[in-house]
């Protein structure tokens, strides 16, 4: 039997605990795309290095040697796969599944998946950040931007919600 | 002890990284016990279903801005040494159209998918399959949006400066506007989908 989730008001404050924690000891905000991103231009860099070294925005990233991995995010991110896995042990949610909504087969909603993953994965970097580095840590800092692409996080969802609630309902 | 405690140099490097993962197990064990490793809890806030993403987003924000501006009236921060995010208005307000599709049709967010990954969510795992190919795509096409992705670049552009007001009246604002977001929109699911869904 599964675990009760936390009371989301509980879940927020802990969060946001933790963006405070980054910037008391860090100086600097929490975010999960930017070690995402990296990993990706890694593995590019090992597979095809003439088309990363061409790159105007990933040829930076390993400008002198440097490697994208040793990272902020990247340590923050790793930490987030222990945490969640210790979570997901504790409360008896582990397993391998797709979750769906009734009306669509498990190969459809992993199409879904993997589309939104490319818009989410492009519209991230057009941002510079997501959802925690860009929306949570900018809107706590009472970003302009920050606050407006959250907001225009929910008008694109509202917006295409209709049409795809196959997948989920 | 100040902080940042590495930018005054109290902490190395080093034990600085220690932290990063020790703040990134906390994050991502409030993210698995919020629910945040289900795709159909999150995308369920666009269908007002399940409004827990949005409530948390509000909560966590508010909960980061008090503090720190708290943490800085007590001078046990120095935000001087914070970096702080630009704006750049319009790349971030596109940027967040077609996150917001993304994420309602994949039903995920970067920092989700990955907590949702290790717990053996399948869709997560191809949701960031997914994810790594559409910030190449963004990087290796740059010259296409280069220029758009640079443009209307407003520096480091806070609510208290759009609206002109001292920032302890902007938090109180942005306090209001999460609380009552979050209880509008709790009405709002009860009232489409029942109390007990």
């Amino acid at each position: 039997m599964k675990k009760k989730l936390w009371d989301p008001v509980f879940g927020g404050i802990v969060i946001g605990i933790s963006i405070i924690l980054t910037f008391y000891i860090a100086g600097r905000g929490l975010g999960a795309s930017g070690a995402l991103t990296a990993f990706a231009a890694t593995i590019q860099n090992i597979v095809s290095p003439s088309v990363t070294q061409s790159s105007q925005y990933f040829s930076k990233y390993f400008a002198n040697g440097a490697n994208p991995l040793d990272d902020y995010l990247v340590y923050l991110v790793i930490g987030v796969m222990i945490g969640s896995f210790i979570a997901g042990m504790v409360s008896k949610d582990m397993k391998l599944e797709v979750l769906k909504g009734p009306n669509i087969s498990s190969k459809g909603r992993l199409w879904y998946a993997l589309a939104g993953g490319i818009l989410v994965g492009y519209a991230a970097r057009m941002a510079r950040g997501c959802t925690s580095g860009q929306a949570l840590v900018g809107g706590a800092e009472l970003s302009v931007g920050a606050w407006a692409f959250m907001f225009s996080i929910f008008a694109g969802g509202f917006a295409v919600a209709y049409f795809i609630r196959r997948q989920w309902i | 002890m100040i902080g940042p405690l590495v930018k005054n140099g109290i902490i190395s490097d080093g034990v600085n990284t220690l932290f990063a993962v020790l703040i990134g197990m906390l994050f991502g064990y409030a993210l698995q016990r919020s629910g945040f490793t289900n795709s159909k809890k999150i995308a369920g806030a666009f269908y007002m279903k399940d409004v827990d993403v949005p409530v948390v987003m509000f909560t966590a924000i508010t909960t980061a801005s008090i503090g720190l501006w708290g943490l800085s009236l007590l001078g046990l921060i120095d935000l001087g040494k914070f970096y702080f995010l630009p704006s750049y208005l319009l790349p971030m307000v596109v940027g967040g159209l077609i996150f917001g599709v993304g994420m309602a049709m994949g039903g995920f967010c970067p920092g989700t998918s990955i907590a949702a990954m290790v717990t053996g969510k399948i869709d997560a795992m191809v949701f960031v399959g997914g994810f790594l190919l559409g910030s190449l795509l963004f990087g290796d096409l740059y010259p296409l949006w280069n220029k758009f992705y640079n443009s209307d670049a407003n520096g480091v552009w806070r609510i208290d400066q759009l609206l002109n007001v001292n920032v302890g009246l902007a938090i109180l604002l942005v306090t209001l506007l999460a609380v009552f977001g979050s209880l509008g929109m709790r009405k709002l699911q009860y009232k489409f989908w029942g109390k007990n869904d």
